[in-house]
């Protein structure tokens, strides 16, 4: 059931900036750039997507298809997950493209984190963050996109900005994570792996509140 | 066979209650769902269709109506079909097909071909009339057993409104599905539903077959309100008062006729308005 409902956003929920955000991951080859802010783009994705949804009236019309209600959040969820993830992906090849094309002198960032792999595992963590404030808060009342997506994006860039002023103010943070790879690379890959974990339990437990809050909801 | 056993519903808003509604729906029969703007029509369909938390129950064919099971069989239309305006028709069946083990996608084309539905329009491009059909076509692909629409033929012209009549009354002959369709235009209960459930600030005011209703008063009209004591829903109107009295009821100094449907359900209206909201009649 959920492949078909995951079918079935793909076909009539999907937003072009979906896509398009997805490739934001390029923001790498960008010269001193606070690439973090292509996580939020990523928010901004999921925004549009829930926007156009009800704009189409998304939310009744899954609910009268043979499908639990819970499920059709959780689809949701889902859905923009895996366009999270295909932007961590296009982030990873081009970091990877970056190292071993790029001369050494264009590895450094000096407006935040460097393209690495720890890069990679704070984009997991903010995305977290986002979907674990958007969705349940979302789903106790899918009308008002607004609100959850300004909250949500608001904390994402507190944490984006406390991420770029680590850089400069903690020398132990920077030296271990905001050097370019292969430097360091096993705390590197913990950052990543850590990041991985908090975004797979933070999805699922958006997953669980989204259900929950939905069930509730009244269309 | 039952299609729809609807059983003390129950929904609160802070402003409104629908209060312990109970009805049927019967196979193969065409009951319409009437109140005023307000009395708690769509609150019932939604109920119905889970779309909003209720307490009682809603069984279709036995089932409790939030199982898939029971929506499997269950064709809704919701206020028009409004549902992704930029899709086309096509693709619309496409993504909905999946969902449904019955659906047959040559019946779908057979429908689109019946109903005049071109599959590469966007949905923004149907006439209002068209949307309906686009629901209903939809709806009979998967085999649904029971038709659920709310308010379809409001914003219809009367040759579509005429046109939706013929095409549910030949679909109830041909495909034996039951259909609950809530209106507030009288003309087309009058023209094709077999039952009526009347629904009144919330509450249940009638539910009976259309000719039993329509069968069970005359008006009464009279030039002073003593003359109509007893009559349910007396109001006034140009020859003086007017309210309904049971058939077999004699009066004396009233002219009696055939009343109209529309002026049964307002009588009925005024008598629950006038004895302070009691329930059913």
């Amino acid at each position: 059931m959920m492949f078909r409902l995951l079918k079935k956003e793909f076909a009539l929920c999907l937003h072009p900036t979906s896509m398009i955000f997805a490739f934001f991951g390029l923001f790498v080859f960008v010269p001193n750039y606070p690439y973090e802010v292509a996580f939020f783009f990523s928010g901004l994705s999921v925004f549009f997507v829930c926007l156009t949804a009800r704009e189409n009236g998304d939310a009744s019309f899954t609910c009268t298809l043979p499908v639990r209600k819970r499920d059709a959040a959780i689809a949701r969820v889902l859905f923009c997950a895996v366009f999270q993830c295909a932007l961590i992906l296009v982030m990873g090849l081009a970091i990877a493209v970056k190292e071993l094309c790029l001369p050494a002198e264009m590895q450094t960032n000096l407006a935040g984190s460097c393209a690495n792999l720890a890069l990679l595992g704070h984009g997991f963590v903010l995305l977290a963050g986002f979907n674990l404030i958007f969705f349940p808060w979302y789903f106790r009342n899918p009308v008002k996109v607004g609100v959850p997506f300004l909250t949500a994006a608001i904390v994402q860039f507190a944490l984006i900005g406390v991420l770029c002023a680590l850089r400069f103010t903690a020398p132990v943070y920077s030296d271990l994570l905001v050097s370019p790879d292969p430097a360091n690379l096993g705390v590197k890959a913990g950052f990543f792996f850590g990041g991985l974990a908090v975004y797979l339990g933070g999805t699922l437990l958006a997953c669980v509140l989204s259900a929950k809050h939905f069930e509730k909801t009244d269309l | 066979m039952t299609a729809l056993n609807v059983s003390n519903l129950m929904k609160r808003y802070p402003a409104f209650v629908l209060d312990g509604v109970s009805f049927r729906v019967e196979e193969g029969r065409i009951c319409g769902l009437v109140g005023a703007n307000g009395a708690g029509k769509s609150t019932t369909l939604k109920g119905i269709m889970g779309l909003i938390r209720t307490e009682g129950s809603a069984e279709i064919f036995g089932i409790p109506s939030y199982e898939r099971e029971a929506k499997a069989v269950v064709g809704y239309a919701g206020g028009g079909f409004r549902a992704y305006p930029q899709k086309r028709v096509g693709a619309l069946a496409n993504a909905v097909a999946p969902f449904y083990s019955a659906w047959n996608g040559e019946k779908f084309a057979r429908y689109c071909d019946r109903f005049g539905l071109d599959p590469q329009k966007k949905t923004s491009e149907l006439s209002e009339g068209m949307r309906v059909k686009l629901s209903l076509a939809l709806a009979l692909s998967h085999g649904a057993r029971l038709l659920i629409l709310d308010e379809p033929t409001s914003g219809l012209d009367p040759l579509s409104r005429e046109e939706f009549c013929d095409t549910v009354l030949s679909l109830v002959r041909e495909e034996g599905v039951a259909v609950l369709f809530s209106t507030h235009i009288v003309s087309d209960l009058t023209r094709i539903a077999d039952d009526i459930v009347l629904l009144s600030n919330g509450r249940l005011l009638v539910e009976e077959p259309l000719r039993s209703l329509a069968e069970k008063y005359l008006a009464a009209t009279a030039p002073d309100r003593a003359a109509l004591s007893g009559a349910i829903g007396v109001k006034t109107v140009k020859e003086g008062y007017e309210g309904l009295v049971p058939r077999d009821r004699q009066m004396k100094g009233v002219a009696l006729r055939e009343p109209t449907l529309d002026e049964i359900i307002v009588h009925l209206e005024y008598e629950r308005r006038n004895s302070g909201g009691a329930g059913a009649l």
